[in-house]
């Protein structure tokens, strides 16, 4: 691959515009470092695992389950299931179908849902904005949950607003996040009245999922900027800089914070990431919350298996690609971030 | 015979225990803390092996005439500790059988995925270059997917089952596992006492099964312990949204979802079974990292 780079600048004149395009970006991809190699590379690798998953799909559907069960009636006859055999072509070789099911999913063709009566991808389409807007709203809380007293905890650490918020964060984090937010229904809706307690008909319906999501990565949030404080305070400089006689505030505003700042940002742009391994499902089924989660739920109670396959793959595909605009986004907060 | 290691080159514990908010949680045990923790677990084991010696009551009776009492409240069968659901059912007695299920499970999906995690671990570390690239480059872009997903969509494909649930749950944790080995098997691959085993003509199953695992070992052990309480959070998410565990069998994750519809009217159902399960969950953790921390295999 290091060869490439020397060939590219050297190369003759005479070439096609197309092989040029290649051969820059196998230099792209070959040179570390690169903002454009890097994220070339993830885009590569997020293609692979798409591809992976949607093969294991496959295999699964149709190697080991048989489809023709999805359409057939629970009473259907052994010729009853042998005539949809037929009809959906479900008798021709394994490859061939796979193939041609690569180059549906390729048109963006995920079928038609059998509860809904349209284009799975539509439902998924319709319900992804929601669990965006959730989570990023979700993000913010859990940033403002987990940054604020990971600072102030990481500053005076030993002192009883640490061990208070210590604790706190780790059974944010031990309990299960379904069960956080039934609590929340319990105490802020049913006993105290203050909040709607399920869908997304006021502007007040995302308090409670976002405040439930806020506290479950706040709290891994916390303990992340709490330990980057804390060494920060150790350094060297903060003893000079109270030797010279600045206050604590100061000290704390003018460089820990500074300095502990890209963590912090790199911190917050991991949960987000991380909020779409799990919570976030989950919570929107609690709040009966009109997202991607409880679409895919409802979908597996109705055996519904092209929205669930939908939602799978157009959800994996938007975390790959805000993967790549976060790591985008450290690029230029901080120039030294290479490619790992 | 295996080699131990002659030096820990991890982090030093003290430092780690300071500056880390579960070392600081440990540290405020003390020396004796654990027993406590210890005892918590032993208990859970007591309750998933001879249940009947925990449940006051028939976990399955139904008792029409003492629906919905709540904690304390008694009826003709006695008191109702944590009190009775829709059918009359006695809560503790239901939490303490699924105790068992809620249990194996964890148990069962850590020691797969931790069997497949190490193995890759081990061979990546070990051999490096393509094989290494190819394994981390899995569970890395692994953990970017919403898993979650996909499980439940593996669960509903293949009909949920306790079975099902012990290769789904496997999946999710086996990078974790992958990633602590491959980084030891990486360092260790470079002391001499490896060396040594190549040199006196040992086969690379017996390097990596009898040199390298039994050093590896301590960590896995440590983590076994924390990842049991992170799989059993997964099982009750998603029996929770009941692609789980089916009923009659229970676990503590089915039991708050059976109390959910519920909620307003006997909130015992749901949010008591989601207290042990956060205490199981949480004791988990803070033995893994007291083990982590006094064994000196922080990192």
């Amino acid at each position: 691959m290091g060869m490439q780079e020397t060939t590219a600048t050297t190369a003759p004149s005479p070439q096609s515009r197309r092989g040029r395009l290649l051969r820059r970006l196998r230099d792209r991809l070959a040179a570390e470092g690169s903002l454009g190699g890097l994220l070339l590379r993830r885009l590569r690798d997020g293609v692979i695992v798409l591809l992976l998953v949607v093969t294991v799909i496959f295999f699964l559907a149709h190697v080991v389950g048989n489809p023709a069960l999805v359409f057939a009636p629970v009473d259907a006859t052994d010729e009853h299931i042998a005539k949809i055999h037929r009809q959906f072509g479900l008798d021709r070789p394994v490859t061939e179908r796979y193939w041609e099911y690569l180059v549906d999913l390729s048109r963006l063709d995920f079928g038609e849902s059998t509860w809904q009566q349209r284009p799975a991808i539509d439902a998924v389409v319709e319900a992804l904005p929601s669990t965006v807007y959730l989570t990023v709203v979700g993000l913010a809380a859990a940033a403002v949950l987990g940054v604020v007293p990971g600072i102030v905890a990481g500053a005076r650490a030993r002192k009883p607003f640490d061990k208070a918020s210590n604790l706190l964060s780790v059974t944010a984090l031990s309990v299960p996040n379904f069960w956080l937010g039934l609590l929340l229904i319990l105490l802020l809706g049913v006993q105290l009245g203050w909040l709607p307690t399920s869908g997304r008909f006021e502007t007040a319906s995302i308090v409670m999922p976002a405040l439930t999501l806020g506290i479950v990565h706040g709290g891994r949030i916390y303990q992340l900027v709490r330990s980057a404080t804390f060494e920060e305070m150790s350094k060297p400089y903060v003893t000079v800089a109270r030797s010279k006689g600045l206050t604590e505030w100061n000290i704390l505003r003018r460089h820990v914070v500074r300095n502990t700042g890209v963590t912090t940002a790199t911190i917050v742009g991991w949960e987000y990431v991380r909020m779409w391994g799990g919570a976030v499902f989950a919570i929107e089924y609690v709040f009966a919350w009109p997202g991607v989660g409880l679409l895919t739920i409802d979908a597996a109670h109705r055996q519904d298996f092209f929205v669930l396959q939908a939602a799978v793959i157009i959800a994996g595909a938007f975390v790959i690609f805000s993967n790549l605009l976060i790591d985008m986004g450290y690029q230029f907060i901080d120039r030294r971030i290479t490619a790992t | 015979m295996s080699v131990t290691v002659a030096k820990r080159t991890g982090t030093d514990p003290g430092r780690t225990s300071q500056h880390r908010v579960w070392g600081r949680l440990v540290d405020m045990l003390g020396s004796r803390g654990w027993i406590l923790l210890v005892l918590f677990l032993v208990l859970l084991v007591a309750a998933s092996i001879v249940p009947d010696v925990f449940a006051t009551h028939d976990h399955d009776a139904q008792n029409l005439r003492a629906r919905l009492l709540g904690p304390g409240e008694s009826s003709s069968e006695g008191l109702h500790l944590l009190g009775t659901d829709s059918l009359g059912r006695d809560l503790f007695s239901r939490m303490v059988v699924g105790t068992r299920l809620t249990l194996f499970i964890a148990v069962m999906g850590t020691l797969i995925g931790a069997g497949v995690g190490v193995l890759f671990g081990l061979l990546g570390g070990y051999f490096g270059g393509r094989t290494d690239r190819l394994l981390m480059r899995l569970g890395e872009a692994q953990t970017a997917m919403p898993m979650f997903l996909v499980a439940i969509l593996l669960l509903s494909l293949l009909g949920p089952s306790v079975g099902i649930l012990l290769v789904v749950l496997p999946c999710l944790v086996w990078p974790i596992f992958a990633r602590v080995v491959r980084a030891e098997a990486l360092r260790l691959r470079e002391e001499t006492f490896i060396e040594a085993s190549i040199a006196t003509g040992c086969s690379t199953t017996t390097i990596l099964g009898r040199h390298l695992l039994p050093n590896v070992a301590p960590r896995i052990l440590v983590l076994c312990v924390v990842e049991i309480g992170h799989v059993m959070l997964s099982e009750a998410g998603l029996s929770f949204l009941g692609v789980g565990v089916q009923p009659p069998d229970t676990t503590w994750g089915l039991l708050i979802s059976e109390g959910r519809p519920l909620l307003a009217v006997a909130w015992w159902l749901t949010i008591l079974p989601g207290v042990l399960l956060g205490i199981s969950v949480l004791v988990l953790n803070l033995l893994g990292r007291y083990w982590e921390a006094r064994s000196g295999a922080a990192g």
